[in-house]
């Protein structure tokens, strides 16, 4: 294979330099802009009904379907009456401990189980795959009360480890995503290792790791936010007001404020984005280290 | 392996023993029944949106102090509901619509409540029939009833004055005059409605017109369906047909989600439409954001010119598996009665009187907290269209009559309502909508019916 | 210490791989022993009784598999989760892959980009159904007015049982943020030296991604395909919220009506476990054949370096 000359560009600008949008000329900006404005034209069809969720969330209940962008007067009240209501602390305090756990035990159970399936090669071994896809596609409805029985026999039933404790044992879907990333590598990476004496666990540890650590933190990212936002567990396994998470307790104002089909729209909008606004925080604090840290895919020339 | 590994699942083995130790003792219940209510009662179903309902627990709280109460805020959601009966964790009482109730009832997953009745001293008198009819199933009462949401008519006089009609000229009982009215009403410009005449709020309310008519969607004893006696498939071609002047149902639908329906521009203010039936807690919602909207109120009436009501509501019934039935028959007692309406009533007075706003009264099911709410408590308010929307409501009550109790709600509510819309999207007749929806609703009540026995 | 003959060595070293293999899968192993397969074979077991949660199940054999075919609405809303899914993947997956594309090429603009796009899927899905509710109002919504702008006369998005699944399709594409976070994911996994390579060779950048780019995402492709068909098939809330949650009264009973929604509603409206298992495994056994096809099929477009 012949050599690379590096010139001490990062990969993302070699790249723009071989599809010649990087530079300063003319002939570079054009494309680029051309891009860019593509870009905020697509977010701002993104950001719209956003927009109007956090406007509608500032306005006195007769506003809130008013056509107006800009609310007035402007009901910061809403919040402060959907902060009082509840112990939204609480909430926030259980659904980022939740969270946490739920992504961290997936993710590295996830990844510890999708190199056994992807690096060895047994004889079963697509087979049993094969049935571990075969979980993700039941309806999860009909598995619901046989689950729910089983952590009521362990006791646990209006705590909050039904909530994430099933993660450490993996998830289908991360499973096949990381093994797919997996699938990717280069044998000759493990070879040489091995060769150097390495034992699997730290093949794991120290190859296919850090190489497919970008697949990583999207898991963590992915299974954040749908534990972030999800509404039938904390249904059926929480009783107590102060274990709830964010979209249970939001589920609790909305029924709260909307009994007799009265509905006070403008304090369920505030909670909504109550309930959205961290995730959206952490989102944006995380995904500097998403994209960071380039593949190298190691090839050696 | 290396150690490593072995290190890592020591240490989930590890957490895991540690989750069964300590995590048994919320779930347990501790309190023991001594002389008189006391222990823990937990509550599903309730929240707690409003005076209304703070005032009644806080007074149940000052009458038994010994029990614990434990209110897990949020509507009724059945997953909820059903996963806590599977493993045993059945609430000790639970509050739902009157409607769901028979269906648990007749599944034998509420207590009937003679004992409770005869222990407490509830006096079922004190209920007004049509709401103690939905929660007795052969014979059997399964609920305390709360609440009783009456229907009005209510009308933009503003727009009956551009066709040169009154209030007076509305004549409910003579469906023709209503087709009449509505043509009158509508308004389209550049072909579109911009104004719809007399919206007769279908699918929800094809009971009424139903009873309008003559006949009730199932037989009195909740066993047979009657979705396509002549007279409902009679009354549902009329208030079909009602969304033809607006150009057809999508138009119509298209048209009526536009609204502000909770807001100051309301479509009164906004004169977007002539005449509709309504639940009665709409004339609070119009008090509270356009106090001076152009409008009137008029009772529903059937064919016959008698006031009469679809009446919708709520009731506390105690799950078999309740581990405290006797405080769980206490709260609702004390909930229900008379005292606690007229307490809350006072409040509410005293919370509007400071707010300015009117007061437009508690709707409870407790003929004799009426008689003092509506007797006493609430005074003419200088709104003279408001003080006979309330007039309207209460004369509403006494006509007021609920879809009978039976095991089948939401099947049978899905089979009719699908059938409506079937007629509206212009799928099928009347007719046809009709004897599809008859054929399910029976095929889904005999099946229910089969868990009486 | 003996020495092991060549034969012995390498099956020794077979069971080993073997061993180690089955260490890595074992909390799998575990999790599945005791959260999945007694589930699954309960809910299967629960297919042939009846079932209302409240009393013990009954045994009834076939009925419930007979219901199935007996019933209008299954057809009807198999139907309309197919279609909605026939709609949804492709679209879903070209759009992802062009904002993808697009993102890979602007450096560190794209920060601020990928979490616009990402934004929709975080709200949670109460919120989501109601706001699509009024943005899809053919009369007042934003979808219809900016169609209006250039002069397309907006269908009815809630009430033309024609449109009502476009419609949730053309919601469903405000969350397309998951999908593109993976594909960029992927596109920067490609190896510079590839492209830089093909460049070499004369190859334009058209040229490169066919050979270049796809090849080395086709796992990335592979996977999302079949993860969004799967997931397609079992859309519930935001259609739920939008149509049959108490403020609507169903509308869309019809048009509307997915399977898992049907599925869920005789669940726990209709008091029917038994039966509601029994279309979960129907759902399950469609969900595998399409898979497995998928599966075979893969072996001749995807590639995978390391396998």
């Amino acid at each position: 294979m012949a050599v690379i000359e590096h010139s001490g560009r990062s990969p993302q600008e070699r790249l723009a330099d071989m599809i010649g949008a990087s530079g300063s000329g003319i002939r570079q900006i054009i494309p680029r802009l051309l891009f860019i404005v593509l870009l905020i034209g697509c977010s701002l069809m993104f950001l719209a009904p956003f927009a109007w969720l956090v406007s509608a969330s500032l306005k006195v209940r007769s506003e809130v379907f008013g056509p107006e962008w800009i609310p007035d007067p402007i009901a910061w009240e809403n919040y402060v009456k959907v902060w009082e209501a509840a112990p939204v602390l609480s909430w926030l305090r259980n659904s980022l401990l939740v969270g946490v756990l739920a992504a961290l035990s997936v993710t590295i159970s996830s990844a510890l189980i999708a190199f056994g399936f992807s690096y060895f090669r047994f004889k079963g071994r697509d087979a049993l795959f094969n049935l571990v896809l075969a979980t993700m596609m039941l309806p999860g409805v009909v598995t619901m009360i046989p689950v729910f029985l089983i952590w009521d026999q362990l006791g646990l039933v209006n705590t909050l480890w039904p909530l994430w404790a099933g993660n450490l044992f993996g998830s289908a879907f991360y499973i096949f995503m990381i093994r797919q990333f997996y699938l990717g590598l280069p044998r000759e990476l493990f070879e040489a290792a091995r060769v150097d004496g390495a034992s699997y666990f730290g093949l794991w540890r120290h190859v296919a790791l850090p190489l497919t650590r970008n697949a990583l933190i999207v898991v963590f990212v992915f299974e954040f936010k749908a534990s972030w936002t999800d509404l039938v567990k904390p249904l059926i396994y929480l009783y107590n007001s102060d274990l709830f998470t964010l979209p249970r307790g939001l589920k609790a104002l909305l029924d709260q404020f909307g009994q007799g089909g009265e509905l006070q729209w403008e304090i369920i909008l505030a909670a909504s984005v109550i309930v959205t606004l961290p995730m959206i925080v952490i989102f944006f604090l995380g995904q500097r280290y998403f994209m960071e840290g380039i593949a190298t895919s190691g090839l050696k020339g | 392996m290396s150690k490593r590994s072995w290190y890592y699942f020591a240490v989930m083995l590890a957490m895991a023993a540690v989750m069964v130790f300590a995590a048994g003792a919320p779930a347990l219940q501790l309190a023991e029944a001594q002389d008189g209510i006391s222990g823990e009662l937990s509550v599903m179903g309730f929240s707690l949106p409003d005076e209304v309902a703070t005032v009644r627990v806080d007074r149940f709280r000052e009458l038994y102090p010994d029990v614990e109460l434990n209110i897990t805020e949020g509507g009724l959601d059945q997953q909820q509901f059903l996963t806590a009966v599977a493993s045993g964790n059945a609430p000790d009482i639970v509050y739902m619509s009157r409607e769901l109730l028979s269906t648990y009832a007749v599944r034998g997953a509420l207590m009937p409540l003679e004992d409770c009745i005869e222990s407490q001293g509830i006096d079922m008198s004190q209920y007004r029939q049509a709401a103690v009819d939905q929660v007795t199933i052969d014979g059997q009462i399964y609920g305390i009833p709360e609440f009783f949401n009456v229907i009005l008519v209510i009308a933009n006089t503003a727009a009956l004055e551009e066709a040169g009609l009154t209030v007076d000229d509305i004549d409910i009982s003579d469906w023709e005059s209503i087709a009449e009215l509505n043509e009158a009403l509508t308004r389209i410009e550049d072909g579109q409605v911009t104004r719809i005449g007399f919206d007769p709020k279908l699918p929800e309310f094809l009971p009424l017109w139903a009873a309008a008519n003559g006949v009730q969607l199932i037989s009195e004893d909740g066993r047979t369906p009657n979705l396509n006696d002549p007279k409902v498939v009679e009354a549902l071609e009329f208030a079909a047909a009602l969304h033809e002047a607006a150009g057809g149902r999508q138009d119509f639908m298209a048209f009526r989600d536009t609204w502000d329906f909770f807001g100051s521009n309301n479509q009164f203010v906004q004169d977007q439409l002539g005449v509709f039936p309504m639940e009665q807690w709409y004339v609070n919602v119009l008090s509270d954001v356009s106090p001076d909207a152009p409008v009137d109120f008029l009772p529903f009436t059937d064919r016959e010119g008698n006031p009469i009501s679809y009446v919708t509501g709520n009731a506390w019934a105690i799950p078999v598996g309740s581990s405290n039935p006797e405080a769980a028959c206490a709260f609702a007692k004390t909930m229900t009665e008379a005292d606690a309406w007229i307490a809350a009533a006072e409040e509410r007075a005293r919370l509007r009187a400071e707010a300015g706003t009117t007061n437009t009264g508690i709707y409870s099911a407790n003929v004799l907290a009426d008689e003092v709410i509506f007797g006493e408590i609430i005074q003419p308010s200088g709104n003279e269209k408001l003080d006979k929307a309330i007039e309207v409501a209460v004369a509403a009550m006494d006509g007021g009559f609920g879809i009978p109790a039976n095991p089948a709600g939401s099947e049978f509510r899905q089979a009719w309502q699908d059938a409506v819309n079937r007629v509206l999207n212009g799928e099928q007749t009347a007719q046809e909508a009709l004897d599809q929806a008859q054929a399910e609703a029976q095929a889904a009540f005999d099946e229910a019916w089969m868990f009486q026995e | 210490m003996t020495r092991l003959s060549r034969r012995e060595r390498r099956v020794t070293l077979q069971q080993r791989e073997r061993l180690a293999a089955l260490a890595f899968i074992s909390p799998w192993i575990i999790g599945f022993l005791v959260f999945t397969a007694g589930p699954m074979v309960a809910s299967l077991v629960l297919s042939f009784t009846n079932y209302d949660v409240i009393n013990p199940p009954k045994w009834v054999g076939l009925a419930n598999y007979q219901r199935l075919i007996d019933d209008p609405r299954i057809e009807l809303s198999l139907y309309n989760s197919f279609f909605y899914a026939a709609l949804h993947v492709p679209l879903m997956m070209i759009v992802a892959m062009a904002l993808a594309l697009i993102l890979n090429q602007v450096g560190r603009a794209a920060g601020f980009f990928r979490t616009v796009f990402y934004l929709p899927s975080v709200t949670p899905a109460v919120a989501v159904g109601t706001l699509w509710l009024w943005l899809l109002n053919p009369r007042v919504g934003l979808i219809n007015r900016a169609l209006a702008l250039i002069g397309i006369d907006g269908p009815g998005w809630t009430t033309d049982p024609a449109w009502i699944k476009p419609g949730i399709v053309l919601m469903s594409l405000w969350s397309v943020g998951n999908t593109v976070i993976l594909y960029l994911a992927a596109l920067k996994n490609v190896p510079i030296e590839l492209h830089e390579a093909a460049k070499i060779d004369g190859a334009n950048p058209l040229q490169r991604f066919r050979h270049v780019t796809v090849p080395m995402i086709s796992g990335t492709i592979f996977f999302t395909l079949i993860v969004n068909i799967i997931s397609s098939l079992q859309v519930f809330t935001e259609v739920y919220t939008m149509f049959f949650g108490n403020m609507r009264s169903g509308t869309a009973s019809s048009a509307g009506l997915f399977y898992n929604i049907y599925l869920f509603r005789q669940a726990f409206e209709f008091f029917r476990m038994g039966y509601a298992s029994a279309m979960a495994w129907l759902l399950f056994i469609i969900i595998m054949i399409l898979t497995f096809i998928q599966l075979r099929v893969s072996k001749r477009w995807v590639y995978y370096e390391g396998a």
